[in-house]
């Protein structure tokens, strides 16, 4: 990852965890709280190389974690899963499609999903938040897919992240 | 004769001014009439006296109208900047009136309780829809500690969690992670008030045979050393004792409005490192 892109990164992150934590729950309300962490995370499965990724995708759950809940490492462990496992099939992909790239923020948000309430159930005794993430799950899931595609609406979306 | 011809212009001019003199003396008594002059002259002029009155009218109405527009315009400019900004004071007026009417409220509470406190202004939320948290602009270097209770004027809120020196996650008594020992205040019925995600909560393990009604208000028990006894809970919503079971089942409203949180008092008693 270029520099240039470095810096643009951590500008978008830190706006984002701004947004999220101190204008959107202002504005939005709670099921409709997109996860704007997650939809850079799956851009970055998809564009960016794996080498930076990986750790990326680790670091921007554990920024979720350190805004949200009180299990630090849940979302951490659950973005890095889900990058994984895009990155596995991301190659045989066209990474540039914006149908794609929407169609693959609704699945990590099912996978984040799925995999958030095994660890909670696991390791956790938080016994009655099941019920909340399944009444918040469909407005979740629409709304990150919603964002993405506003995503896709930016200029030069289709540019290869340059890895140099 | 000599005298006449020598003289005759001095003399014709002499007589014009004393015959303009007397013209002017006769006239002195009427000069409220029109005379015969007056009327002519006026009733010769007036067919060219109104078009170019008109005309002039026209011309001033295009000074007054357009030209001068441009000074309209500006006033109207300065005057809408006037407005706004006696709006925008009218707004900053009300909204700390409104401020200082919660912030009357939350010293009021304050005064209530012995243990010291600290006021704390709300900067964000759960980034997450499924659980319940806030994020206060106080943090340990203002003397906070996890586990110390956060009260609004209404009642409880919360406790803080992952403290930082400067700001502070509140864990709110919504989150399915929060538990809070809590007294009915009429019945005395005890129970423990748990989060239920959503704005609500339940009352747990409060037995069939103890008496709880809708409306009954949920005070904190004091049990636990987190929270100071009496503050307000919430209010029971909804009471179902089924056929079968030990316990019953209670919902409790909060008496805090959480999603508009403003403001909140840090209660600086127990805690952890």
């Amino acid at each position: 990852m270029s520099r240039r892109s470095a810096l643009l990164l951590f500008f978008i992150v830190i706006t984002s965890i701004v947004v999220q934590v101190s204008l959107l729950p202002i504005f939005v309300i709670s099921p409709f709280k997109p996860d704007l962490l997650l939809v850079i995370m799956v851009f970055i499965a998809l564009r960016g190389p794996f080498e930076a990724g990986a750790p990326l995708a680790w670091i921007l759950g554990m920024l979720n974690d350190v805004c949200s809940g009180l299990f630090l490492g849940l979302n951490a462990a659950t973005f890095l899963i889900s990058f994984l496992i895009i990155k596995s099939v991301s190659g045989r992909m066209y990474a540039g499609s914006s149908l794609l790239f929407v169609l693959t923020v609704l699945g990590v948000t099912f996978v984040n999903f799925a995999l958030s309430l095994i660890l909670m159930v696991l390791f956790t005794t938080t016994s009655g938040i099941v019920y909340s993430m399944f009444t918040d799950f469909l407005p979740h899931l629409l709304i990150n897919a919603f964002v993405a595609s506003v995503v896709t609406l930016f200029p030069n979306f289709d540019e290869q992240v340059p890895t140099t | 004769m000599d005298f006449l011809k020598k003289y005759t212009y001095q003399l014709l001019i002499g007589g014009c001014v004393l015959a303009a003199l007397l013209f002017f003396s006769l006239n002195v008594p009427r000069s409220r009439e029109a005379n015969v002059i007056e009327r002519t002259t006026l009733s010769l002029l007036s067919p060219l006296l109104q078009p170019v009155y008109r005309f002039s009218g026209f011309v001033e109405d295009i000074r007054d109208r357009y030209l001068l527009l441009v000074d309209t315009h500006n006033e109207n400019i300065r005057l809408r900047e006037d407005i706004r900004a006696l709006n925008l004071r009218v707004h900053e007026a009300n909204e700390a009136l409104l401020e200082n009417w919660r912030l009357e409220q939350l010293l009021n509470m304050k005064k209530r309780f012995k243990e010291p406190m600290i006021a704390a202004s709300v900067i964000g939320e759960d980034v997450t829809s499924w659980f319940r948290s806030l994020v206060i602009n106080r943090g340990s270097s203002n003397g906070v500690r996890g586990g110390m209770a956060v009260i609004s004027a209404e009642g409880v809120v919360g406790q803080t969690v992952k403290v930082s020196a400067t700001t502070s996650r509140v864990l709110l008594l919504t989150d399915h992670a929060s538990g809070i020992s809590a007294i009915n205040q009429r019945s005395r019925a005890r129970g423990v008030v748990k989060g239920r995600g959503e704005m609500n909560c339940s009352l747990e393990f409060t037995t069939r045979g103890e008496d709880v009604k809708v409306g009954d208000i949920l005070i904190t028990s004091g049990i636990g050393g987190v929270f100071l006894k009496g503050i307000p809970i919430g209010e029971v919503t909804m009471v179902k004792r089924g056929e079968y079971g030990i316990f019953q089942t209670v919902s409790v409203r909060p008496a805090t409005n959480l999603p508009h949180l403003e403001e909140v008092l840090i209660v600086q008693r127990g805690g952890y490192e």
